[in-house]
């Protein structure tokens, strides 16, 4: 087995080197907005066009051997020197040093509570299969999944902040990051986020617990004498991780990824998500590149981390020393 | 040791609310098990033998199952009024299961060890090293060569014979009075079956447990069985000692099931016809429109109630023609000996899945 980590590792270090090089291609192939402006100008206070293109090609370094640059680039990113952002007027990694708390201290909580709750619900009504409380949580689980979560985020902040006052409507940063006051502002993000993500983690659990509910080691667990509660958490939910693993790394990823937008612009959190929008309103191609590069090392590494947690989960997957 | 037997079932009811309607799958059996005895029960797929074995510590899901009425008297104790906690102390303490499947009975994601060990500590408060020393013994004693290098083996690292007798170490891991085997040799291949059985007939007299066999096969009863209990549609059609019921089957059923043997009767009979619907059985005796001895007396009113045969109280039958004023020999014939089974080309297509595996008789 510490052959078939070493080997997912090694993966994902080739899989965030082929990210890196089309990345690389791509920003390559794409005409620059700002060379285009420089010919404008130069052609408009009648200069030559081209002798501006050059002129701008050989400030950027751009004359060089597209090898050369290739190597330059691969290097300032494994350096995590990841260019100037212009729209910030400060160094790349340290706009993303500087949101990613704001991201973290809203995505920890709901990751938490998402999984919590969603697995207890879901092993609640695999359990009870049919009843009133399964048929409510299901609608619960339905509601959340429906409803769109930049929407349901306004409507909240309508209700419980403007017309309540309950809570704050605009995110205050200068609040301290562990204290009531961002408790009370980070309460409606959280409570959108659960109700997204609670109810996709809910029906797998549900799912997955129901194929064990009547599973023939279940009845002998039964049979044995353990208690509800045992059979459940022993016997239902430790089988079922492994299929649940899937749905649980895919549901963490997507807070990172998708719902970080919508909600980080909608309440107005200075995270990762309103960095990397505003930093493509800008048009500044370092920023997006880093943060879109942030992203992605947070996908590789919840899939490295879901393989490796296969093998320990379920002791049938052996890959031998292949 | 007192007297009375160690299981005593009475009119026992279980009753499962589908939403095609209510489907009786065991409708007023009675029956005992004795203490050191070995009861099987037979009858073909459907029949709710499983029911029954399940019945006994309620491990019926419930919802939908449910037990209306009956009495199960374990050891002068009503099971059917006990709470659930004193019944999960009795389920893998005195009472143990074993079931069909060996494949599906051990959890895959568990060492066979750390299973047994918690068999042993969710009635015993032995300490880890303890158990452990036990699991190891069980395995030993089930015949696992080097237990203790296979104590910490997953499931899948075992044959199916194997899992099953990981299975009968796990349920033998308190010393039960009772063994409930559900159908334990039918997933294992037939030299693998004798095995097990030789194995259970060990067990038996060294832990002195009765055991509740569920069976479909004739041979395996032939072979283990002190007492047989028939059962057809959720009613008992018979029983009594297995050397009564072999050698003066008369329910009609019992002799058709006999009939199906090789090497008894024609050793190619099939019962003609199906089981009835579970929701909606027949009228009098259930097995009357299968029955080649039907009368209109069969077909009306509810199954007959057990009569003894021949006066022998110990060997009842639940069939019109044995009751005062009937007349036995319309089953039994002139002779008293077996009659063939409904003509096998009126069996509607079904395949004879009684006794179907090519088991000698003994």
């Amino acid at each position: 087995m510490r052959w078939y980590v070493v080997r997912r590792v090694a993966w994902a270090v080739v899989a965030t080197f082929l990210i890196l090089s089309i990345t690389w291609g791509l920003l390559a192939i794409t005409p620059n907005p700002a060379a285009e402006q420089m010919q404008f100008q130069a052609a408009a206070s009648g200069g030559s066009a081209e002798a501006a293109e050059e002129a701008f090609e050989a400030r950027r370094g751009l004359d060089r051997s597209p090898w050369d640059r290739y190597r330059e680039y691969m290097i300032n990113m494994a350096t995590l020197n990841w260019g100037w952002s212009q729209s910030r007027s400060q160094s790349v990694t340290d706009a993303i040093a500087s949101a990613l708390p704001y991201t973290a201290i809203y995505s920890i909580p709901t990751t938490i509570l998402s999984i919590l709750l969603g697995l207890s619900i879901g092993l609640y009504s695999a359990t009870h299969q049919y009843t009133k409380t399964d048929y409510a949580a299901t609608f619960f689980a339905f509601f959340g999944y429906a409803i769109p979560n930049f929407w349901f985020g306004i409507i909240l902040l309508l209700v419980f902040g403007v017309q309540l006052g309950w809570f704050p409507v605009v995110f205050d940063s200068d609040v301290p990051i562990f204290g009531l006051g961002m408790v009370q502002q980070l309460v409606l993000p959280v409570v959108v986020l659960v109700t997204g993500t609670i109810a996709g983690i809910m029906r797998y659990s549900r799912a997955e617990a129901l194929e064990y509910v009547e599973a023939e080691f279940v009845k002998t667990a039964r049979a044995k004498g353990a208690d509800g509660y045992r059979i459940l958490t022993r016997h239902i939910l430790r089988p079922a991780a492994v299929p649940l693993m899937t749905i649980l790394v895919g549901d963490i990823l997507g807070i990172f990824l998708a719902a970080s937008y919508l909600v980080e612009v909608v309440f107005g959190i200075p995270g990762l998500g309103q960095l990397s929008y505003n930093a493509i309103i800008a048009q500044d191609t370092s920023l997006v590149l880093g943060t879109t590069l942030i992203f992605t090392f947070v996908s590789v590494v919840g899939n490295l981390i879901q393989d490796v947690a296969y093998t320990i989960l379920d002791p049938r997957i052996d890959y031998g020393d292949r | 040791m007192s007297d009375d037997p160690l299981l005593s079932i009475r009119d026992l009811r279980t009753v499962f609310h589908t939403d095609e309607g209510l489907v009786r799958a065991v409708d007023g059996v009675s029956f005992d098990v004795g203490r050191g005895e070995t009861v099987c029960i037979v009858g073909e797929s459907g029949s709710g033998k499983t029911v029954t074995g399940e019945s006994i510590t309620r491990l019926i899901r419930s919802p939908p199952g449910e037990i209306p009425d009956g009495e199960v008297v374990f050891d002068g104790q009503d099971l059917t009024t006990l709470s659930d906690d004193a019944l999960r102390d009795l389920r893998g303490g005195r009472i143990a299961h074993v079931f069909q499947n060996p494949q599906g009975a051990l959890n895959p994601v568990y060492t066979v060890g750390w299973q047994i060990v918690e068999a042993i500590q969710l009635h015993d408060d032995a300490d880890q090293p303890t158990a452990r020393r036990r699991a190891i013994d069980l395995l030993d004693r089930v015949g696992i060569p080097e237990a203790t290098r296979r104590f910490d083996d997953y499931p899948h690292e075992f044959s199916g014979g194997m899992k099953q007798r990981v299975s009968l170490a796990m349920s033998l891991a308190t010393n039960p009075d009772l063994l409930i085997a559900d159908e334990p040799t039918t997933a294992l291949d037939v030299t693998i079956q004798n095995q097990i059985l030789t194995l259970l007939d060990e067990l038996q007299s060294e832990f002195e447990m009765s055991i509740l066999l569920i069976t479909h096969d004739l041979g395996v009863v032939a072979e283990v069985a002190d007492r047989v209990v028939v059962m057809y549609a959720g009613k008992v059609m018979e029983r009594g000692d297995v050397f009564d019921v072999f050698e003066r089957p008369s329910h009609p059923y019992t002799r058709a099931l006999l009939d199906c043997l090789p090497g008894r009767g024609d050793g190619t009979g099939s019962i003609g016809g199906h089981l009835p619907p579970p929701t909606d059985p027949p009228a009098g005796c259930r097995f009357h429109p299968r029955c080649p001895h039907a009368v209109d007396a069969c077909r009306e009113g509810e199954q007959p109630p057990a009569t003894p045969v021949d006066g022998d109280e110990d060997h009842v039958v639940s069939c019109v023609h044995y009751e005062p004023g009937g007349d036995p020999s319309v089953v039994r014939g002139e002779n008293g000996g077996t009659v063939p089974a409904d003509d096998p080309a009126a069996d509607g297509g079904r395949s004879p899945d009684v006794a179907d595996d090519g088991r000698p008789d003994r």
